[in-house]
């Protein structure tokens, strides 16, 4: 029982992870780094219930993922076409999404700071052997394959490898680097959208102002952790993943937390996600060119 | 790159060019943060607008929340106090190439080290208050340290590393807050700290205390360190070209250490700003409502005030009336205090793509070509 | 398209040069081509360029004539200001590096346009095929293995081109540019980080490509390279055409004059003759690592005299930039020792090496030896900034009053034209910028001065101007080490040679053993026997 209860857990909470991860994966690759991973979950945690509210846990998603597009194009497009500071880009994003979602449960719900999801705007979850279990688990993996055979075995993997690497020899083999890169930014919004979907419309099931509560920064350890492969982030989804459901789990127990204090076991998946980084990080190489802009001449 | 070789009586040219470039580059500087500003502003007007608010009560009430009255502006630069300092610890670490995003957590153990110090140590007025700021300033720098190692031994990025301690502090001062620092007579915030400690409002009846001379005794010596002494000297290097900064003598490890114990200090006084010199409470709350998203302020503050020390108190002054006014805005106008957010967070998107403007004029520039009549000369031009 | 069904046997043969201004129809046309930089510099003014198919065209000119602005033009990746490009007759925009290859033209840069972490391979097919279809690359394999019989370019497909040499990454540069099927191939400057054995061979291939059809434009300040290989010449300076001519009967002279006009390159100054001395450094079994780990250095020994220009010469990347690195403190000493004076300088930091004599004009100037946002003033001091001699009262204050008059004086010593002392160091001419850092380094009164490629990208006059502080330095009696890739650079100053190779002295040569070719085969890998120590 309680094994069961922290594999699913595990594999609930590796969701918004991993799937932020990925696309995150794919855009550094191509050369854009996002730092508002963050402020995109909530955002779009945000438009996922307004979308399911109105139409169902499919509109929900759908609205997520487009909300996540829009803010990954906002961000691509500062980065890319406006040759703009990636980092302090993905600042603002952090800091406006608090604004946006603070003023917008207000707005939506007249209630100040927290708004209960219903059962019937929640994705409904699949019954297993260990207990229900959303689909969206099962999306995570196939995100990941997509991500991984987008990168590996297509001419569109070559190029978005190139925009990372040497965006000048890209563009001297004809790659238009600037919709490549473009393209990376939209992907990884898109994905973090869908997490940030997840979160709120099936995981936690509600919103708040901090609904992520620093998830989209422990998706960028875990995109560190995995070393740009898809494979590895469903890995590091998972460890990260089982701490921050552990905490969950046992900041219920009582036994537990007559022991240790609920504050500390609510600390663990951050003290973990420091340890791991520190420890793997060792000879992890970014794309040479990524997090710069590229500019002819 | 001038293709050819500087002849001397082509000087004086070069000088007025050089004078003009230098004076255009600083107006355009300006401009750029104004143009922000104003779009910050615009996008929250839009937002207010569009959730059905009147955004212009709203705005109105901003107004004379932080500039009403000399209680008002007291406020305003009570607020700004905290945020010159936060705004420092992140424009001292761009300066110097990092994005320490630790302030927060770095301010949050600063406030514990106040309250630990402030309510358990009697002692003379002056000692007390010293040794409190002494002691968040202490608090803050160890705090900063872990990652300042990491970065320097692992290569662990420091907005990782910064984050994650601002998370662990966040959750030892919860801790704290309830089952070490607790008052017995008040659920709500810790133990107050001591009289002695306290330093009082300026003005009776606002919030304002000495401690603002503390944050700009900060900034002048942040100032001193950055422009006037080796160290800031090496600093400003390792931010423009890390490579050069071994070539010039300096030691890159020490460097990055310095910068984020430096940086750390001045969070934890903002920390402290926050306890000893914010009346009426003198306590932090349970929730940390008094160090609430302060940190991530000041990464907006020195962003505007181009990690500058005057522009970032200019800056602080600017975010910290807004912080002074949302209650009044929201009493006004009912807008909820998170609005002024939305003005940050695009207000730092704009800043963030200067070049943005740069492209806009080319392309209204093409468009309007375009509409005149079509240039007679060469069949084909390219409008830079 | 160049025909691929001709027999390769003997096509460099048949080559028979082609040109315009031998009558043959022009082909390619650039017309009136301008080129102003968005910050108002004029690269190019009204440039003309014709040349005709199949015909090998020289581009010559020094640094910064506009030779790789013009051809960046043609090959998409710069737009023009005004001026039109005709091909065939027919007008064409090249708005991309897509457009060009679409047209038929590809370049072959200077600095290498490959991705580092891809193979061969990959490098070539990147950009091509459906965006989600598979990489074709087994058929790409068969295409570029006769791509390579044909063209005698042989290259390994399956490792990452990080760990290749040059040279054969210069090959497959040209083998991804001609796998585009492309009629006009611009090289700039192929030649820089080959041996004159490579070159012999690239210049081959070459005139085998132009006899089947193929026009080539060749980018270079090398004369021999014009004389060798082409059939027609432009010559360009300060980004107008000084003019077009044929190669045959042209001789080095005409074209040297063309090429620098008037400024002549000045004689290098007299050196003093004195008696050796004390050696001021000694190199004994210095073994140094490479970035991936690797020994690049490989058990070095060599001393330098006082009063003496010690200069290392060699193909870029055959471990010369570690070796200075190591002496200069930037990279640990993995075996052997090193002596300043006597003193031994294992594992000191480039302040401690400061301090004992050691000055360091760094190969890589923008990266290392100067902070190009900084203030002519700041970038005059550093690696000195923490010394007394600029404190003021307040404990640590720099005394800038003190710096002004320090900058000044390097500014009025080593003639650095610069319109104030505050003016940001990256607003200067890349000349006055290393005459500014070799002020500086000179200013430190140091016993050995390592100059690295100190000459590298600089015009005529700055050239001379740092080579005369170099001997002027030598007459002093202090100690020069140079490390060029230039080799008339260090045949006209040098009082010893030592050539390096794949990490390794191959000879340290004295003045009468001087000799280009020996040299050449030296730089190559070939050791004569005959070798002197």
């Amino acid at each position: 029982m309680l094994i069961s209860s922290l594999i699913l857990g595990a594999l609930h909470a590796m969701v918004p992870l991993t799937i932020t991860a990925t696309g995150e994966i794919l855009s550094e690759r191509a050369g854009v780094v996002n730092i508002g991973l963050e402020g995109i979950l909530l955002i779009s945690a945000f438009a996922a219930v307004v979308g399911a509210e109105a139409g169902g846990p499919l509109a929900g998603l759908m609205v997520g993922l487009l909300t996540g597009a829009l803010l990954g194009l906002i961000h691509g497009i500062i980065a890319v076409y406006f040759r703009g500071d990636q980092t302090v880009s993905g600042v603002g994003l952090n800091i406006l999404a608090l604004g946006v979602v603070a003023i917008g449960i207000v707005d939506r719900w007249g209630a100040a700071g927290f708004h209960r999801v219903e059962r019937a705007f929640r994705v409904p979850p699949l019954s297993t052997p260990l207990g229900p279990m959303s689909p969206m688990v099962i999306v995570t993996i196939l995100l990941a394959a997509l991500t991984w055979y987008l990168l590996q075995h297509t001419n569109l993997g070559l190029k978005i490898q190139a925009c990372g690497e040497n965006p000048a020899a890209a563009d001297a083999a004809g790659v238009r680097v600037e919709r490549v890169r473009l393209f990376g930014a939209v992907y990884a919004g898109a994905l973090t959208g869908i997490a940030g979907a997840y979160l709120s419309i099936d995981w936690l099931a509600t919103i708040t102002e901090n609904l992520p509560a620093g998830r989209g920064f422990i998706a960028l350890a875990t995109v560190v952790f995995s070393r740009l492969n898809p494979w590895l982030a469903v890995l590091g989804g998972l460890i990260f993943g089982f701490f921050d459901s552990l905490g969950l789990v046992a900041s219920t127990s009582q036994a537990l937390t007559r022991v240790i204090p609920y504050q500390f076991i609510q600390m663990m998946p951050y003290v973990v996600t420091l340890l791991v980084v520190a420890g793997v990080i060792g000879r992890f190489r970014a794309p040479a060119a990524s997090g710069q802009p590229y500019r002819r001449e | 790159m001038d293709p050819r070789p500087v002849e001397p009586q082509e000087l004086d040219a070069i000088t007025r060019r050089e004078r003009r470039r230098q004076l255009r580059a600083a107006l355009g500087g300006l401009a750029e943060i104004l143009i922000a500003l104003v779009i910050g502003l615009g996008v929250g007007a839009l937002v207010m607008r569009g959730a059905g608010y009147n955004w212009r009560l709203a705005y109105e009430g901003l107004l004379i929340g932080s500039f009403g009255d000399q209680w008002a502006i007291a406020d305003t630069l009570a607020s700004a106090t905290p945020l010159i300092l936060t705004g420092l610890v992140f424009g001292l670490s761009a300066r110097a190439g990092y994005f320490n995003i630790g302030a927060q957590g770095q301010m949050v153990v600063g406030a514990l080290a106040a309250v630990a110090v402030g309510a358990h140590l009697s002692a003379p007025p002056v000692v007390a208050v010293t040794l409190a700021f002494l002691a968040s300033a202490l608090a803050g720098a160890i705090w900063a340290l872990p990652p300042a190692f990491l970065k320097a031994t692992r290569g662990v990025h420091e907005v990782i590393s910064t984050i994650m301690f601002n998370w662990i502090a966040h959750y030892t001062a919860l801790y704290l807050v309830f089952n070490v620092l607790n008052d017995p007579r008040s659920a709500e915030r810790t133990v107050r700290v001591l009289p002695g400690a306290r330093l009082g409002a300026l003005i009776p009846g606002a919030d304002m205390t000495a401690a603002i001379f503390v944050a700009v005794g900060v900034a002048v010596f942040m100032y001193w360190l950055l422009w006037h002494s080796p160290w800031g000297y090496e600093m400003r290097i390792a931010g423009l070209n890390p490579s050069a900064l071994r070539y010039a003598g300096a030691n890159p490890l020490w460097s990055v250490n310095l910068t984020f114990i430096l940086a750390g200090l001045a969070a934890g006084l903002a920390g402290a700003t926050q306890i000893i010199g914010r009346p009426p409470t003198y306590a932090l709350y349970g929730d940390l409502s008094n160090v609430r998203n302060l940190g991530f302020d000041g990464i907006a503050v020195a962003l505007i005030g181009r990690n500058h020390p005057l522009g970032i108190i200019l800056a602080a002054i600017f975010i910290g009336a807004m912080g002074a006014g949302a209650r009044m805005m929201q009493i006004m106008a009912g807008v909820p205090l998170d609005m002024v957010r939305i003005v940050h967070g695009t207000v730092i998107i704009a800043l963030a793509a200067p070049e943005a403007w740069t492209l806009l004029g080319k392309f209204l520039g093409r468009a309007r070509a375009r509409r005149a009549p079509a240039p007679p000369a060469p069949a084909k031009t390219v409008h830079r | 398209m160049p025909d691929r069904s001709a027999p390769p046997a003997g096509a460099a043969d048949q080559y028979k040069p082609v040109s315009v201004l031998a009558g043959a129809p022009p082909w390619l046309e650039m017309r009136g081509i301008t080129k102003v930089y968005p910050d108002g510099t004029r690269a190019l003014e009204n440039v003309d360029l014709v040349v005709a198919k199949g015909e090998i065209h020289g581009l010559l000119g020094e640094n910064g004539a506009g030779k790789s602005t013009l051809m960046k033009i043609l090959s998409g990746i710069l737009p023009l200001t005004s001026g039109r490009i005709l091909l065939g007759g027919r007008e064409v925009s090249l708005r991309s590096t897509h457009d060009a290859l679409a047209h038929g033209i590809g370049m072959v840069h200077q600095h290498f346009s490959l991705v580092p972490t891809f193979n061969a391979l990959d490098n070539i097919i990147l950009g091509r095929g459906a965006l989600l279809a598979s990489p074709a690359r087994a058929a790409a394999r068969a295409r570029i293995r006769r791509l390579m019989e044909e063209t005698g370019l042989h290259v390994p497909l399956d490792i990452p081109v990080e760990q290749l040499p040059v040279g054969t990454q210069q090959r497959i540069e040209i083998l991804k540019t001609l796998d585009r099927n492309v009629d006009l191939l611009i090289l700039d400057e192929p030649t820089a980080a080959l041996t004159p054995q490579e070159t012999d061979q690239l210049f081959t291939v070459l005139r085998g490509l132009a006899a089947r059809g193929t026009t080539i434009i060749l980018i270079t300040h090398k004369l021999r390279e014009v004389l060798a290989l082409t059939s027609a010449v432009t010559v360009l300076r300060h980004g107008r055409v000084v003019g077009s001519r044929l190669t045959e009967g042209a001789t080095a002279q005409d074209l040297a004059r063309m090429m620098v006009g008037t400024e002549r390159m000045p004689d290098v100054k007299a050196r003093r003759e004195h008696q050796k001395s004390e050696p001021v450094l000694r190199v004994a079994g210095l073994t140094v690592k490479g970035d991936g780990g690797q020994d690049v250095v490989k058990n070095v020994s060599f001393e330098i005299n006082a009063g003496e220009i010690f200069a290392i010469a060699g193909v870029t990347g055959n471990g010369q930039s570690e070796l200075i690195e190591a002496l200069a403190g930037l990279r640990p000493i993995a075996r052997g020792r090193v002596y300043l004076l006597g003193q031994p300088i294992n594992g000191k930091s480039p302040r401690e090496l400061y301090r004992m004599g050691i000055a360091h004009v760094p190969e890589d100037r923008h990266r290392l030896g100067m902070v190009a946002q900084f203030s002519v003033l700041e970038n005059s001091i550093l690696g000195v900034h923490h010394e007394p001699r600029f404190r003021r009262g307040v404990p640590g204050t720099i005394h800038w009053g003190k710096v002004r008059r320090y900058a000044r004086d390097i500014v009025r010593r080593f003639q650095v034209v610069t319109p104030s002392l505050s003016t940001p160091m990256r607003s200067l001419s890349g000349g006055n910028q290393q005459k500014l850092v070799v002020g500086r380094e000179l200013s430190k009164s140091p016993s050995l001065v390592i100059a690295g490629q100190p000459t590298r990208g600089l015009d005529v006059a700055a050239t001379a101007a740092i080579r005369d502080l170099l001997v002027d330095i030598r007459n002093e009696g202090k100690a020069v080490l140079l490390v060029s890739a230039d080799l008339d650079e260090v045949l006209a100053l040098a009082d010893r040679i030592a050539v390096m190779y794949e990490g390794e002295i191959m000879a340290i040569l004295q003045k009468d053993q001087f000799d280009r070719e020996r040299i050449g085969l030296l730089m190559g890998g070939v050791r004569d026997g005959s070798a002197a120590g």
